[in-house]
């Protein structure tokens, strides 16, 4: 378990973000974390779960950043499904 | 006066050129602050500026322009002009002072570079007017908000912004330093005076001239004409260079720093001056859109300028310069509001309900796109949850221009194919960058940006404790005194007051 910083986009938001996150947590967290800067703020709140990108291919909500093999400062799309 | 007529003694004076013997060429006029591109010493002889003037009639001039506009200062000082302005327009004048009244100072070592290296007598005299000419802008720009500090205290910011780490003055630097600070006298005629001032500023100040009357701020109106004079003159030293270059075969490299250095220039063009015309200027006092001024003024200009001297225009015009004046500053300008706390001035949102129309009217899509986002900001305002409205995290910061990576506002606006930043892998470091313009600068001279920390590489390297925002705010030197604030404290959001006519 260690930080980890990564460049989060958020659907219908306007900005990339530096968002800190751990590199074992599972991706429904993950997209949380990136969640709580944006929904509700600039984007509204949808009662759907959301769903994480990495190069194109949606993640599943068990794998990590270790696991996905995500490296520091990669993009990740954050969208609700 | 002089006993002989001007037209007999005025070569003499501006244009006296001679071969070096004691010394070699190269040592006189290093190639890394010349950049004379192998052109012979006798060539740059034909150097012609098409605005002549002499040391007695400069002096006279400009004695002339300091006394006219620090006279209006005097008078305007002891009024309540400043106090009576509208809260957006007091933010663009605070954005400007910050982000320009130094660079003047740099810019007039910019200007002494060109007054010692350059290849021709009369360059280096029509720069070292350019010198003087900086330095008095610096004075200015930095004395009438001097006299502000009394109604506004962040006025201070004209002077600090330069000396702090505030991520705006960061990207200004970087800029500049580019632009000037660190350049060589071609490559800076090319791009400081071609390409920036003669292209952007000059113009730019014509029309921030105009709006400060239209606001009633006669103060900075007569402040910024008087500037724009000496930008009209000092400008013109691109010209004679750029001739010279194309008379050698060196257009390529002409071309290069043009596309180099309009990119850049547009980017800090649109930041400032976007959200000054499109979201700060009140809306009576608009005369133009910030894309109908670059269409009708930026745009037109550069066309000419590039058809008269056979040059292309930049290869970025149609891919992505057209498309970006579609929405840029409108996603700068959301990230200064949001993350306002991080700037000097107090954003003014500029998206009441009038205002919103008007956007949509000038910038067809905006309310579907920006006006989406500014929708749920403006319900948190209502309902009191101002948290809401502010950041808990650092926006991605481009490795060229400095500025937040604004890509989604692109995407969502279906200028561009993806919200993702564009990258490249540099000797093992990942750098981001806001457009591919940007990371084809920085290809071109990896050696000139490679060192330079973002302010996120700076927070990632730990450079700024503790690692969170008010963290990030100290490094800045911005105080909670200081922190930006919404301009109107949210009255663009609230719902307009019905009128009741009385009976």
């Amino acid at each position: 378990m260690a930080p980890f910083p990564v460049q989060a986009i958020f659907e219908g938001d306007f900005v990339v973000l530096l968002v800190p996150v751990d590199d074992e947590q599972p991706m429904t967290e993950v997209a949380q974390a990136v969640a709580h800067h944006v929904v509700g703020k600039r984007v509204p709140a949808q009662d759907r779960p959301m769903k994480v990108s990495y190069q194109g291919a949606e993640l599943a909500d068990d794998a990590t950043i270790t696991s996905s093999q995500i490296g520091p400062l990669d993009v990740l799309r954050v969208a609700y499904a | 006066m002089p006993a002989l007529p001007r037209s007999e003694w005025y070569d003499l004076t501006r244009d006296m050129n001679w071969n070096v013997t004691y010394v070699e060429e190269s040592e006189v006029w290093p190639e890394d602050l010349s950049h004379s591109l192998d052109i012979p010493a006798e060539a740059w002889w034909t150097w012609d500026e098409p605005y002549k003037i002499t040391y007695p009639e400069y002096v006279h001039n400009q004695t002339g322009k300091d006394e006219s506009v620090y006279a209006v200062n005097q008078v305007v000082s002891r009024s309540k002009l400043f106090d009576n302005l509208d809260p957006g327009w007091k933010a663009a004048i605070l954005a400007h002072y910050g982000a320009i009244a130094v660079p003047e100072y740099t810019a007039g070592i910019g200007e002494a570079r060109m007054a010692r290296f350059g290849r021709a007598a009369a360059w280096r005299n029509m720069a070292t007017y350019g010198t003087l000419d900086e330095t008095r802008h610096g004075q200015i720009q930095t004395y009438f908000p001097h006299g502000l500090l009394a109604r506004e205290p962040r006025a201070d910011w004209a002077h600090k912004a330069m000396h702090t780490n505030e991520w705006g003055a960061i990207a200004a630097r970087h800029l500049f330093d580019d632009m000037f600070t660190a350049n060589d006298a071609v490559s800076m005629a090319l791009q400081l005076t071609f390409t920036f001032e003669t292209g952007f500023s000059n113009l730019q100040f014509l029309g921030m001239a105009s709006d400060a009357m239209q606001v009633g701020d006669l103060d900075f109106s007569s402040l910024i004409s008087s500037i724009q004079t000496d930008e009209a003159r000092h400008a013109q030293q691109g010209e004679p260079t750029m001739k010279i270059l194309l008379e050698h075969g060196k257009k390529d490299e002409a071309q290069k720093l043009i596309d180099h250095m309009f990119w850049r220039s547009w980017k800090i063009f649109a930041l400032l001056t976007g959200a000054s015309m499109d979201y700060y200027t009140p809306l009576e006092a608009r005369s133009h859109s910030f894309g109908e001024f670059m269409n009708e003024f930026i745009i037109k200009q550069f066309t000419d300028q590039f058809r008269d001297f056979g040059l292309e225009r930049p290869w970025y015009w149609e891919s992505h310069f057209l498309k970006e004046l579609e929405w840029y500053h409108h996603a700068t300008h959301m990230g200064i509001y949001f993350w306002r706390p991080t700037v000097w001035w107090n954003p003014d949102a500029g998206v009441s309900p009038e205002e919103r129309d008007w956007l949509e009217m000038k910038y067809p899509g905006w309310n579907d796109s920006f006006g989406k986002i500014w929708d749920v900001i403006g319900e948190n305002a209502r309902a009191g949850r101002i948290e809401n409205t502010l950041p808990e995290t650092l926006p991605m910061i481009c490795n060229m221009c400095q500025i937040p990576l604004c890509n989604p506002g692109g995407y969502l606006m279906g200028k561009l194919e993806s919200p993702e930043p564009f990258t490249h892998i540099h000797n093992g470091r990942k750098y981001s960058f806001c457009s591919e313009p940007y990371k084809w600068i920085f290809v071109q001279q990896p050696a000139r940006f490679q060192g330079h920390l973002s302010f996120i590489d700076r927070f990632l390297a730990g450079m700024i404790q503790p690692p969170d925002l008010m963290g990030g705010l100290a490094y800045m030197g911005i105080s909670p005194e200081e922190m930006g604030q919404d301009a109107t404290n949210f009255e663009w959001a609230m719902p307009t007051p019905i009128k009741i006519k009385a009976s």
